[in-house]
């Protein structure tokens, strides 16, 4: 995946946040560039934004981290900052293969966190470190 | 050229141990080492001990096993500062996730974070890696990247606006005897660290790759980039003038200029 398509999504998701700050919607010429640079999981993510899905998790020591609600219950621990995410689909798709700058949880994180739409939880720093290390998964 | 390791190898120049060295102004963040196990941790403790020294920085460094012999370069910092190089001996690929997880808790944060052997743990994770499953590997790049873009925070904060958490890994691509029909190919894992190991904070975060080859005892480090599954010269540069010789009966390395 082109280093110029990366810097596209960026583009468009700074774009996203100024124009959702500003009208609290997001108008139709964004929601096709979204499909267009992200593909199928485009709606996908948006749907999770509208289900408030995403968490951004911060501890005492200002650590943060996005925990994303997947469909079937999962947790998923995303980094937006260097975009991971532990889902098969992130493995597959973005790491393995190449055909996708992001999987549907990862986007969810970074549109939630453009548009305010995250849910907000305060954790203790020994949370944290289980949260960064994978090992707390929880489901609803 | 890594900034640390440039100071590494211009104060064990072949034949002289000079104190006057000088911090490049654009230092470069993450260095990726890759080659012989045993030559890639000597320059990673080397780097330690110089980082912390020379620098004054704070040093974690993280490997498998416990050093039985240090580098005799080193016995020129033995007095000196290297209370700022803390080891951390940790066997598995979970223990060393959740050690580096719980960086964001320590009251006083290392400006260098080492990884000695990552392939070997990500050899020996407790939870076998599927064939083709990229996850562990991603998850422990993205969390140094994470970590020390983090740690960094709390630096620059500290030090007025100054103050960086680099990273440095050590890799053998070629895992001779270790490998099994289920590992994941060594060119994989490169992509991974790569993607990770050169994301732009700020403009701050650049990648070095180093690999060596050699022929009988002398080595040669090439700065190179890692793109599309293959190695290319950085800049148009094909070799660079260091040479690392190391010396078999003595555990000891010696850096001269190539051609000298």
């Amino acid at each position: 995946m082109g280093s110029s398509l990366l810097s596209v999504a960026e583009q468009l998701l700074k774009d996203l946040q100024r124009t959702y700050s500003e009208t609290n919607q997001i108008p139709d010429d964004l929601l096709i560039a979204l499909r267009f640079v992200f593909g199928q999981c485009a709606l996908q993510a948006l749907d999770l934004v509208d289900q408030r899905s995403v968490t951004c998790v911060s501890s005492p020591s200002g650590r943060k981290a996005f925990q994303v609600l997947g469909g079937s219950g999962h947790l998923y621990m995303c980094f937006t900052s260097c975009h991971y995410c532990p889902c098969p689909a992130f493995s597959f798709s973005v790491l393995r293969r190449n055909e996708s700058l992001m999987c549907k949880h990862l986007l969810a994180a970074c549109l939630s966190q453009a548009m305010g739409l995250c849910q907000q939880e305060q954790v203790s720093d020994q949370q944290m470190t289980h949260i960064l290390s994978g090992q707390t998964e929880a489901s609803t | 050229m890594a900034d640390i390791l440039g100071v590494v190898f211009r104060r064990f120049a072949s034949g002289t141990v000079t104190s006057d060295v000088i911090f490049p102004p654009d230092a470069e963040a993450n260095t990726l080492v890759l080659g012989d196990v045993n030559i890639s941790r000597s320059v990673l403790f080397l780097a330690a001990v110089t980082a912390a020294t020379d620098l004054g920085l704070k040093v974690l460094f993280f490997t498998q096993t416990p050093f039985q012999s240090l580098p005799s370069n080193t016995f020129f910092f033995m007095h000196v500062h290297l209370q700022n190089v803390k080891l951390v001996y940790v066997k598995t690929l979970e223990e060393l996730v959740e050690d580096i997880a719980s960086l964001h808790e320590l009251a006083s944060p290392p400006s260098l974070i080492i990884v000695d052997g990552l392939d070997h743990y990500l050899h020996r994770s407790r939870v076998r890696p599927l064939q083709d499953d990229l996850s562990p590997v991603a998850h422990v790049a993205a969390l140094l990247h994470d970590t020390a873009a983090f740690l960094s925070q709390i630096l620059q904060n500290r030090a007025d606006g100054q103050g960086l958490c680099r990273v440095m890994v050590s890799f053998q691509s070629e895992c001779e005897g270790s490998r099994d029909s289920e590992a994941l190919a060594p060119e994989l894992l490169l992509c991974v660290l790569d993607r990770y190991l050169q994301v732009s904070g700020g403009g701050i975060c650049q990648s070095c790759v180093l690999r060596w080859y050699s022929s009988g005892t002398w080595c040669c480090w090439q700065e190179v980039l890692w793109s599309s599954g293959s190695f290319h010269t950085k800049n148009g540069i094909t070799n660079l003038p260091w040479l690392v010789v190391h010396k078999f009966n003595t555990f000891g390395l010696t850096f001269r200029i190539k051609n000298t």
